[in-house]
């Protein structure tokens, strides 16, 4: 089940050798960047959020009423009673009740079918396509990071959390920043004195070298307006109903990465990008509990996410995006799991995003080499993001490309 | 090129988990082509060893209903043995005279990487571990052959449940990407094809026994790449083996590993033509005395297993006998890595993702717990002017850097400061 997620894809990417460009931020360098020079209000701020290991995409924008689907899948597949319909044929998964709110509010836009020409089934090649925005050229620059060369230099544009960075965020100029996770406590007294020693540069020092140093004298970076910003809870979801229980049982990690987004955005981080991502996917196995308990952790963070936007100024200014690498087999496999597939479902959500749905529906009779066709490119969605959310042009991130998905509302 | 003493220093951290005190001077003094010999040849005895004994594992059967009244003594025994288990094998790695075979053990749980997050029972984990010992520097045809009817693998990557009508590609698939061949050496058709061959198994998960039965196993005519038969398990394993695909793909995770994780493995890299036999033993021995070895660029750096273990060698410390063993594990929880919970079939990763200021943090404090632990008379019982000349010695560190040897300098009055410092240093976490 649980068995690929970001840290596998980074390590095969070799995205450790592109992270190494990368500068390592701390919160407090963030916080202090909000304080001095705050992103202005009505600046657009999208939230990119990767699914690893394949997302089941029938199992999360149902076909509740096609006999085909339950037919395919009989172990594994929702009946009509367990689903939360959004039209006459498709419906959210149960434990997305986050999402179908937002769906409800016109907020939530579902592009349906989509992928890319000659689907890949590796996840490995998979992600590498997604994340450079590249189906036939093996570029080893990210989507966002060829957007980041376009921009004037600055560390705090694009921030993704986590160690890594993901290749995504890559450029060949430039890079975004990775924000470790966790809570730091700082050494005091004459340990720190002797840590400080410790860590001062040198001259003789190869790149590993200076970045060990580095990590060690990033404890001490961090200055006393850093910790009231820690301290402080994240920004209330204010029009959510107090108990939205349900789904997870206890906070998920992309919850918590979503919490220090959006302190980080409420502040002021002059930050238009931010990269966050959950793992565990790839459902090969017993996937309708596992599946539903992490489409579960992805409404929540999400609806709660943009509630807590909406509780500051930047309400209108925020959009969401989630993605997977590919979706899986319309045919259930014996272990109540399905196994890699093709096409599936990416969602964009916030008050900058015209509700519906876009694309055609893959049918389930006709399909492609036994897996469920692409109808919509994934570069119609990103060549959207740039031009209509990040106000820039497609040609320098995405060449010559043309297409373009209309889910951004006008004005 | 380097000096012999980064050469030797190399050969401890990578081939070894760094040196017992007093093994770095000795192996200095013998000189690089006895170290590299010594590091790099398995004795037939190893006495560290001797005062472990193996855990006591067994098959607890399934797993009571969460109500039942047996269910309490279930999970306690459940969590016992997880405990031994893990401990057990960090003893092994830091009371081993002989750190090869150990070390050998460990990156092949990396490369067939199995988590007991999934399996969750002990028993299973432990008969894999001991297969990977077994075949650590063994024939990996051998090897991959056992593996594929490993137990707790066969469950990892849900081959119980494959069958002639739903394969289950999962094990089909990984086992050519990330064990055998590689990304891209392979169809989707071979996918599909090798998930067939590996039909009428199923496992016992809490046994991790293994049967097969002919009658659920597709043992129509296949053609994977280029050879048509009826195959079963074992065959397919033989036959994706002798791809010579594969002598370069595990050259080259040998490499990502032991050399460099940033330099690739040339195309016409020793390393490969080492491997022509499926020789493990032989693909160590190229990698261990290679041109890769020597060249100043090819640094390293230490995972937290890997840093935890080399500090314990040096303070004589053993895992399972600290005031609070279970504390041994939550500190490896914290840096990232514990043996038996790799974070996917992918294994752990290399570098720079190591390097984190969270890291940094907690590596001084698990460093100040193992020093309330350990022995240090090696440091405490000299001059208090000489002691920073030995702690390069006593850690295998090759050189300081005037940063690292100032802050070292200012503290060599206190031993327990000094080690503390050093074994916090950018010099001691990367293998130069």
């Amino acid at each position: 089940m649980d068995t690929l997620s970001r840290r596998r894809f980074l390590q095969l990417s070799g995205a450790a050798i592109v992270g190494a460009s990368a500068p390592v931020l701390s919160i407090s360098q963030i916080v202090q960047a909000a304080q001095s020079r705050p992103l202005p209000i009505g600046t657009p701020i999208v939230v990119i959020i990767t699914l690893y290991g394949g997302n089941d995409g029938l199992n999360t924008v149902i076909p509740y009423q096609d006999s085909t689907y339950l037919q395919a899948r009989p172990d594994i597949s929702y009946a009509p009673s367990d689903v939360l319909p959004l039209d006459k044929d498709l419906a959210l998964n149960g434990s997305m009740a986050g999402m179908k709110n937002l769906w409800d509010q016109k907020k939530l836009a579902i592009i349906r079918g989509v992928g890319y020409p000659q689907s890949d089934r590796s996840h490995f090649t998979s992600m590498a396509i997604w994340q450079s925005g590249s189906p036939t050229n093996q570029l080893s620059s990210g989507w966002i990071g060829r957007w980041i060369d376009t921009q004037p230099r600055d560390p705090m544009l694009a921030i993704s959390l986590g160690s890594v960075l993901p290749p995504l965020m890559a450029g060949t100029i430039r890079s975004g920043s990775a924000l470790p996770l966790g809570g730091i406590v700082v050494p005091t007294g004459a340990l720190a004195l002797d840590c400080m020693r410790l860590s001062a540069p040198a001259a003789s020092d190869t790149k590993l070298l200076a970045t060990a140093a580095t990590s060690l004298r990033d404890l001490f970076d961090l200055s006393s307006n850093v910790t009231p910003v820690l301290k402080l809870p994240a920004p209330p979801a204010t029009d959510l109903p107090t108990s939205n229980g349900g789904s997870a049982g206890g906070s998920s990690d992309l919850q918590q990465q979503l919490d220090l987004v959006a302190k980080l955005i409420a502040v002021g981080a002059p930050t238009r990008v931010w990269s966050v991502s959950l793992g565990g996917f790839d459902t090969h196995a017993n996937e309708k509990g596992a599946q539903s308990v992490l489409l579960g952790n992805v409404s929540d963070s999400i609806s709660r996410f943009l509630s807590q936007m909406r509780s500051t100024n930047r309400g209108a200014d925020v959009t969401v995006m989630a993605y997977s690498e590919f979706g899986r087999r319309v045919h259930g496999n014996a272990s109540q799991g399905t196994d890699h597939g093709t096409s599936g479902s990416v969602f964009l959500a916030g008050d900058k995003i015209a509700g519906g749905f876009y694309g055609d529906q893959p049918s389930l009779t006709s399909l492609v080499d036994g897996d469920l066709a692409v109808t919509s490119d994934f570069r119609d969605i990103y060549a959207t993001v740039l031009e209509s959310l990040l106000k820039s042009p497609v040609d320098q991130v995405l060449g010559s490309w043309k297409g373009r998905t209309n889910f951004v509302r006008k004005i | 090129m380097i000096s012999e003493r980064v050469q030797i220093a190399r050969l401890f951290h990578r081939f070894s988990f760094g040196p017992k005190p007093g093994e770095f001077s000795r192996a200095l003094k013998n000189g690089l082509a006895a170290a590299s010999a010594e590091l790099l040849t398995v004795p037939p005895n190893d006495e560290g060893l001797k005062s472990i004994a193996n855990p006591t594992l067994t098959d607890l059967g399934p797993f009571p209903a969460v109500n039942s009244p047996n269910r309490k003594v279930f999970d306690d025994a459940m969590r016992r043995q997880r405990h031994d288990l893990t401990l057990w094998w960090l003893d092994r790695m830091v009371l081993a005279d002989h750190g090869l075979t150990e070390r050998m053990t460990w990156f092949w749980h990396g490369h067939w990487a199995t988590s007991i997050g999934k399996v969750e029972y002990s028993f299973p984990m432990y008969l894999q571990n001991q297969t990977l010992r077994k075949y650590a520097l063994g024939n990996f045809a051998d090897q991959s052959r056992n593996m594929m009817l490993d137990g707790a693998l066969q469950y990892w990557l849900d081959n119980g449940n494959n069958t002639v009508s739903a394969p289950n590609e999962n094990l089909a698939r990984e086992f050519m990407e990330l064990f055998t061949l590689g990304v891209d050496q392979y169809s989707e058709q071979d996918v599909k094809l090798v998930a067939r061959a590996l039909t009428g198994y199923t496992v016992a998960r809490s046994s991790g026994t293994v049967t097969f039965n002919p009658k659920k196993h597709d043992s129509s005519t296949l053609n994977i790449l280029g050879k048509t038969s009826s195959f079963t398990a074992e065959q397919v394993s033989n036959h994706l083996v002798a791809q010579s695909q594969c002598a370069r793909f595990i050259a080259q995770r040998i490499w990502f590993r032991f050399i460099s994780d940033t330099a690739p493995l040339t195309y016409d890299n020793p390393l490969i033509s080492a491997f022509a036999d499926r020789d493990i033993s032989a693909l160590i021995k190229s990698a261990g005395t290679g041109a890769g070895i020597s060249n100043p660029e090819n640094s390293l750096v230490k995972s937290p297993v890997e840093w935890f273990v080399a500090v314990c060698r040096a303070l004589k410390v053993t895992p399972s006998k600290v005031s609070k063993p279970d504390q041994v594990i939550n500190f490896l929880d914290k840096l990232g890595q514990i043996p038996f919970v790799p974070p996917n079939v992918g294994g752990w990763p290399s570098g720079e993702p190591w390097l984190t200021t969270a890291a940094a943090q907690y590596r001084l404090q698990v460093a100040q717990y193992l020093l309330t632990q350990g022995d240090l008379r090696a440091l405490s019982s000299a001059p208090s002017g000489d002691r920073y000349f030995m702690i390069g010695d006593l850690l295998g560190v090759p050189t300081w850097s005037v940063r690292t040897a100032r802050a070292l300098r200012n503290v060599q009055g206190d031993p327990t400061r000094l080690f503390l410092l050093a074994v916090s240093s950018p010099e001691y976490i990367v293998s130069i």
